[in-house]
């Protein structure tokens, strides 16, 4: 059974529909990357799936549960949005780190909050620390734990951002284009931590316009144009191989550059 | 210059009871009107069209007319056109009154700056929170708010200052504040008339304490600069 399973979402905003049915199902451990134009709706799919966009089709099964349908209005509810989203997790493209809290302090908010209105996972404060040490190693950040945002570099805050997200133990762990507001140099350090985390079998949809990257890491790929799915597989094979018209144009672009 | 000695311990005996009075009423002034002008903030940027129009017009009536008038139509609205008196006639009634009045007055300036300031907080920050399971309410709280002080310490500075002079214009429904204190010299009062200068010489107790107060909002300035 597949751990994430997409069916028809489409989303309008006033008169452009920016997805027209988009349809794609992950397996646990399985890294996707989606690769596509600017406007091409890979943003806005990503949103959907967080839940900061509602789709206006289409649903959403994560493990089994359908966590949105739009033809089930019992799925729609507000109250229960938050609960579903923490099956995912979110890197933005500008990091968002919150700028008055040290790295680690980013890094805790969330589930110190959580762990107050007694969600059990994170209730025990000694594990929850260590476990944001560990991160923090993971990411090559330990010595900058008590730096704030504006102290760290690009790539470094983008590198808390992503600790910050795994601290929630997400499902899928969705990326939107991490390394599209990075200089080249900083580039690298951000991605060497999301290979690490393909290595580790972590469940991921990564929004890139790295194609080397988007090659290598991903187990799946998916090129989106305008609003539709053009062209989904095996990454060596849509790189390599690219069945449609439009997905050559697009790769061809960039082998250019 | 021997009557200028003799008065000066008078004088200032009566300013200092008049600036007290003028020092209340600036500080619940203050008191009332940060937490009402959020209040009032939250309704301006509400989704619900009706509560946003009505804080919109709130804020048009109060923003739009003198602040003297305001504190006229507080003081003497319910009892000359109510015919129920509510403030009494004292001191403390006409005390209550102005400190009503300016807090309406104060809150929707304030209002204003707050809505500014939290609409300047980038929307990703909000997201972020979303995203991590964080309530709104937890949002607003441990992520917007002291983002949106830091933003908002400048023109709230502006605002408190003025409001320091401000308290003056309660003179109007005889609150006995410092510059009414000044002014009964002129009258007559504690044994002096027609002297002019203890009115004068109130613009030394708005402009120390003023002072004071910029000292006390750079340093507060300084202390958000921690984060950027």
């Amino acid at each position: 059974m597949p751990v994430l399973e997409v069916r028809n979402i489409r989303k309008t905003f006033g008169r452009t529909e920016v997805l027209k049915g988009i349809d794609f199902s992950l397996d646990k451990g399985e890294a996707l990357s989606v690769i596509g134009s600017s406007g091409s709706g890979k943003t806005t799919l990503l949103r959907c799936l967080n839940f900061l966009e509602r789709p206006d089709a289409g649903s959403i099964t994560v493990n089994g549960e359908v966590l949105l349908d739009c033809a089930d209005a019992s799925t729609l509810r507000e109250s229960e949005i938050r609960r579903k989203r923490l099956h995912f997790g979110l890197v933005f493209q500008s990091f968002n780190l919150f700028p008055q809290y040290t790295a680690l302090e980013n890094v805790l908010l969330a589930p110190r909050l959580l762990a107050k209105e007694n969600h059990e996972q994170f209730a025990d404060k000694e594990r929850l620390n260590a476990e944001a040490r560990e991160l923090f190693a993971d990411i090559g950040l330990s010595d900058r734990m008590n730096n704030y945002p504006h102290q760290l570099s690009g790539g470094q805050q983008q590198r808390v951002a992503i600790a910050r997200a795994l601290i929630m133990h997400p499902d899928i762990l969705c990326f939107d284009e991490p390394t599209s507001a990075l200089d080249p140099e900083l580039t690298g350090e951000v991605l060497k931590v999301i290979r690490k985390l393909s290595e580790q079998n972590t469940t991921m949809i990564i929004v890139t316009h790295e194609m080397e990257f988007a090659r290598d890491v991903a187990d799946k790929v998916i090129f989106m144009d305008g609003g539709v799915i053009c062209e989904q597989g095996n990454p060596r094979e849509v790189f390599s191989h690219p069945k449609e018209e439009r997905t050559k144009q697009f790769l061809s672009r960039y082998s250019q550059n | 210059m021997e009557t200028f000695l003799h008065q000066l311990p008078i004088v200032v005996n009566a300013l200092n009871v008049g600036f007290v009075q003028t020092l209340k009423l600036f500080a619940v002034t203050l008191l009332g009107a940060f937490p009402l002008g959020l209040l009032i903030a939250f309704g301006s940027l509400s989704k619900i069209r009706a509560v946003s129009m009505f804080t919109s017009f709130i804020i048009w009536i109060i923003r739009g007319t003198p602040l003297m008038i305001q504190l006229l139509i507080v003081y003497y609205f319910p009892g000359l056109v109510l015919h129920n008196p509510i403030w009494g006639g004292g001191e403390q009634g006409r005390f209550l009154a102005a400190s009503l009045a300016f807090i309406i007055n104060y809150s929707c300036y304030f209002s204003e700056i707050y809505r500014g300031g939290i609409l300047s907080v980038p929307v990703g920050q909000t997201e972020a929170g979303l995203v991590l399971g964080m309530t709104k309410r937890q949002i607003f709280f441990n992520v917007t708010l002291l983002q949106m002080i830091k933003r908002i310490v400048p023109p709230i500075s502006n605002e408190i200052i003025t409001l320091v002079k401000d308290t003056a214009l309660a003179r109007i429904i005889a609150l006995q504040e410092i510059i009414w204190a000044g002014q009964a010299f002129m009258k007559g009062s504690h044994g002096i008339s027609g002297a002019i200068w203890p009115l004068f010489f109130t613009a030394f107790y708005y402009l120390v304490f003023n002072g004071i107060v910029t000292v006390l909002l750079a340093r507060l300035e300084r202390k958000l600069d921690y984060f950027r």
